[in-house]
C-alpha cells in the first residue's frame, strides 16, 4: 500500500503565525491563556486563548472563514502543489464554524467549505468532518482515506475554531470551564479553557517524511457528554493503531488532556488498558486552550515537530499526577530518539480517535 | 463490494412522537433529543437487526447533512442571553446524532458526522466506501438527516454491509431506492 | 410547602422533558438520580441548577453541591423555601 505523508503544514494561533513560531513559543513555555471579562458579551469572565481578529480579517470573509483560507494557503504554499487541480481535494474540520453570526448569515459549515474551495478555484466538492472534539483527527483520517480511495494526488486538511458567546456560555452552562489556566492530568485540575486557532496539513503520497500510518474512530456507546468510565472507545481506537507498532517505538502519546476531571481520568485508563503505561504522555491544552476543530491538526503538527527535534514537549500546567493510573506525564521537556507518536482525542457524542504518525520507517 | 441490506426514510411532516410511541415506547431519553437526533434515532430503530443491544465494534454510524444541528443551534441561541441551557447546548454538535444511535444500540464502532453542500449520491457512496478502509467495520448505518427546521427535513438511511446479498451500494441503486 | 412541591414537580417535568409524567407520578421522597426513581443524569443536574437560578434566584456553585440539593423533590423544596431570593 502506498504511504500517505504530510507534505506541508501551517498553524495560526495567538502564539504565532508559523509552525516554527508556535513550536518555539511552546518550548519557551508561553501560553496565550488569559482572563477575558466582557469579551463576546459573556457575563461571567472566562480564561481563554483568543486570536487578534484585526490581524487576520480578510475583506468579504468572516473571521472564521478568513483564518480557514489563510491556514490552507500557507500549507499549500509550503508544498507547491496545485490547489486548483481536480486531483486535489479539501477537507474542513470545525465544530461551530461561523456560529457567532447565527441569525445574520448562512452559518452552515457547508457554506464555509464553499468559501474555502472557491478561494483556491478547486473543482471538487468539499468535505466537512464535524465529529465534536476529535474533528481535526477525524479530518486527517478522512484525508488519508480519500487519497487511498483513489483519484486524488493531494488532500488539503484544514481545521479551525473561533470562540463566541454561543460556545463560551455553553461550556459555562456545563460547568466545564476552569477559572484558571488548565492543568492537564493534574491533581488540582478543575476544567478546560477554550482557544482559537487554525491549522492545516497537505497530505499526499511519498516515501520520505512523516507518514500518517493509520487511525481509528470508536464510540463509547455510553453517554452523549460524559466519557466512558472504562475508557472504552479510546482504548479500542488505541488498540486499532497499535496493530502497526510496538509501544517501545513510541516517543509519546499526545493526549487530549482537556483538564476536566473525567476526560483525563478516562484517558489514563485507556492508555493503561492499551499497554502504554510506560510511554511518555503529554498534552498541549495549557498553551493553546481547547481549540476544538483545530486541536487534532494543531497538536499533531507540533508533535511531529517535537519528534523531529528529539523532544517530548512538556505539559504546561501539570505538576502532580491526579489520575488513577500511573501514566508518565511529561512535566518538563524530555529527550527522545524514537520516531513515532500517537495522537489521541475524545469528544461529546462518546466519540474517540487515535492516529499513528511515523517518520521514515520500513515500507509496509 | 458494499451492498444494501435495508433502507428506511421518514417523510417531512411525520409526527415523530407518535412514531416513537408506535415503534419504540421504552426510551424516555427520546424526549430530550433535538429533531435531528430524533430522526436519526427513529431511522436506526427501523434499520436495527437482531440480536439487538449486543455491544458490537463492527458497525459504523455515518451521518451526513448540510445543516448539521442548526435547527437546535437556534433554540440554544434563544436561551443564551438569560439562562443558557446545558441540555440544549449538548445537542449543538453535528455528531450527537451518531452518539445517540451508538448509545441506544451499543454500536461501539466508528461514529462520524459529515457536512456536505448537498446530497450527491456519488459523494455520499464514496465517503461511506472510504469508511470501510477501517478493517474492523463490517457494516454501516449511513444516513442523510438534513434538518432545516423542526418541521422541514430530509431523513433517510441505509444499512450497508460488506459483500452481502443485497443490491450494490452505488449511485444508480441509491437513486433507484430514493425515487420509489 | 405542598404547593411548592407541586410547583417544583411541574417545572421539573417541563425542564427535563419528562414526557407523559404528571406530578402524581413523582414520589416526594424518591431519589431523582441513579437507577431508582427518575433516573436523571449529569446533564439533568446542570439543567436543574439553571431551574433554581431562573425561578428562585438561587445560584449553586457546582454540580457536587447540586447532588445534595437534588436528592428528592422534598429536599429540593426545603432548600428552595430556605434560600429563595425571588
Amino acid at each position: 500500500m502506498k504511504k500517505v505523508i504530510c507534505m506541508g503544514e501551517s498553524i495560526l494561533s495567538p502564539l504565532g503565525e508559523t509552525v516554527t513560531e508556535n513550536f518555539e513559543a511552546v518550548l519557551r513555555g508561553e501560553s496565550a491563556l488569559q482572563l477575558h471579562a466582557g469579551t463576546f458579551g459573556v457575563k461571567e469572565p472566562f480564561v481563554g486563548s483568543l486570536m487578534d481578529r484585526a490581524r487576520w480579517q480578510v475583506s468579504g470573509l468572516s473571521f472564521f472563514d478568513s483564518i480557514v483560507v489563510e491556514a490552507a494557503r500557507r500549507a499549500v504554499e509550503a508544498t507547491g502543489i496545485d490547489p486548483a487541480s481536480p486531483r486535489t481535494a479539501f477537507v474542513l474540520s470545525s465544530i461551530k464554524g461561523n456560529i457567532e453570526h447565527i441569525g445574520t448569515q448562512d452559518v452552515t459549515l457547508a457554506a464555509s467549505a464553499r468559501k474555502l474551495v472557491d478561494a483556491f478555484g478547486n473543482p471538487n466538492p468539499p468535505v466537512v468532518v464535524s465529529n465534536a472534539c476529535i474533528s481535526g483527527l477525524a479530518a486527517l483520517l478522512q484525508g488519508r482515506r480519500m487519497l487511498l480511495g483513489g483519484g486524488l494526488d493531494h488532500v488539503v486538511v484544514v481545521g479551525a475554531e473561533v470562540q463566541s458567546r454561543f460556545i463560551v456560555t455553553g461550556f459555562q452552562s456545563l460547568k466545564a470551564l476552569s477559572e484558571a489556566p488548565c492543568k492537564p492530568f493534574d491533581a488540582h485540575r478543575d476544567g478546560l479553557n477554550l482557544g482559537e486557532a487554525a491549522a492545516a496539513v497537505v497530505l499526499g503520497f511519498g516515501e520520505e517524511g512523516w507518514e500518517l500510518v493509520d487511525g481509528a474512530v470508536r464510540n463509547d456507546a455510553n453517554h452523549i457528554s460524559g466519557p466512558s468510565r472504562t475508557g472504552e472507545g479510546s482504548y479500542k481506537a488505541l488498540r486499532y493503531v497499535l496493530r502497526h507498532i510496538a509501544p517501545e517505538e513510541l516517543a509519546f502519546v499526545n493526549v487530549h488532556g482537556t483538564s476536566t476531571l473525567y476526560n483525563d481520568e478516562m484517558e489514563s485508563i485507556a492508555i493503561d488498558r492499551a499497554g502504554l503505561i510506560d510511554v511518555p504522555v503529554n498534552a498541549l491544552k495549557g498553551y493553546f486552550g481547547h481549540t476544538m476543530g483545530a486541536a487534532g491538526i494543531l497538536e499533531s503538527i507540533l508533535s511531529m515537530r517535537a519528534v523531529d527535534a528529539g523532544i517530548v514537549l512538556p505539559t504546561r500546567g501539570f505538576t502532580e499526577l491526579g489520575v488513577s493510573r500511573p501514566v508518565k506525564v511529561s512535566a518538563e521537556a524530555g529527550v527522545t530518539d524514537r520516531k513515532a507518536f500517537v495522537k489521541l482525542l475524545s469528544g461529546f457524542g462518546g466519540v474517540n480517535g487515535a492516529l499513528l504518525f511515523r517518520k521514515g520507517g520500513p515500507t509496509c | 463490494m458494499l451492498t444494501i441490506k435495508q433502507f428506511a426514510s421518514i417523510p417531512a411532516g411525520t409526527d415523530l412522537t407518535a412514531l416513537y410511541r408506535a415503534r419504540v415506547g421504552d426510551y424516555p431519553k427520546f424526549f430530550k433529543m433535538d429533531t435531528a437526533c430524533k430522526l436519526g434515532f427513529l431511522l436506526a430503530e427501523e434499520l436495527a437487526d437482531e440480536p439487538r443491544f449486543t455491544p458490537r465494534e463492527d458497525r459504523a454510524v455515518l451521518m451526513f447533512s448540510t445543516h448539521g444541528c442548526l435547527c437546535n443551534d437556534r433554540h440554544y441561541e434563544e436561551t443564551v442571553q438569560d439562562f443558557p441551557s446545558p441540555s440544549l447546548f449538548v445537542y449543538t454538535l453535528p455528531n450527537i446524532i451518531t452518539g445517540e444511535i451508538a448509545i441506544r444500540n451499543k454500536y461501539a464502532g466508528e461514529t462520524s458526522a459529515y457536512v456536505l453542500e448537498r446530497f450527491d449520491p456519488a459523494v455520499f457512496a464514496g465517503l461511506v466506501e472510504q469508511a470501510f478502509q477501517d478493517v474492523v467495520t463490517a457494516s454501516a448505518l449511513c444516513g442523510w438527516v438534513d434538518c432545516r427546521a423542526d418541521d422541514d427535513y430530509t431523513a433517510f438511511a441505509f444499512l450497508v454491509e460488506r459483500d452481502g446479498d443485497g443490491k450494490a451500494f452505488n449511485t444508480e441503486n441509491i437513486y433507484g431506492i430514493l425515487d420509489q | 410547602m405542598e404547593s411548592l412541591i407541586n410547583e417544583i414537580k411541574l417545572k421539573l417535568i417541563d425542564a427535563l422533558n419528562l414526557d407523559g409524567m404528571t406530578p402524581e407520578d413523582i414520589d416526594n421522597d424518591a431519589p431523582l438520580f441513579g437507577d431508582e426513581g427518575l433516573g436523571l443524569d449529569s446533564i439533568d443536574v446542570l439543567e436543574l441548577i439553571v431551574l433554581l437560578e431562573r425561578n428562585y434566584g438561587i445560584r449553586l456553585a457546582s454540580p457536587q453541591e447540586g447532588k445534595k440539593v437534588f436528592q428528592s423533590v422534598a429536599v429540593m423544596a426545603d432548600y428552595v423555601a430556605a434560600n429563595r431570593t425571588k
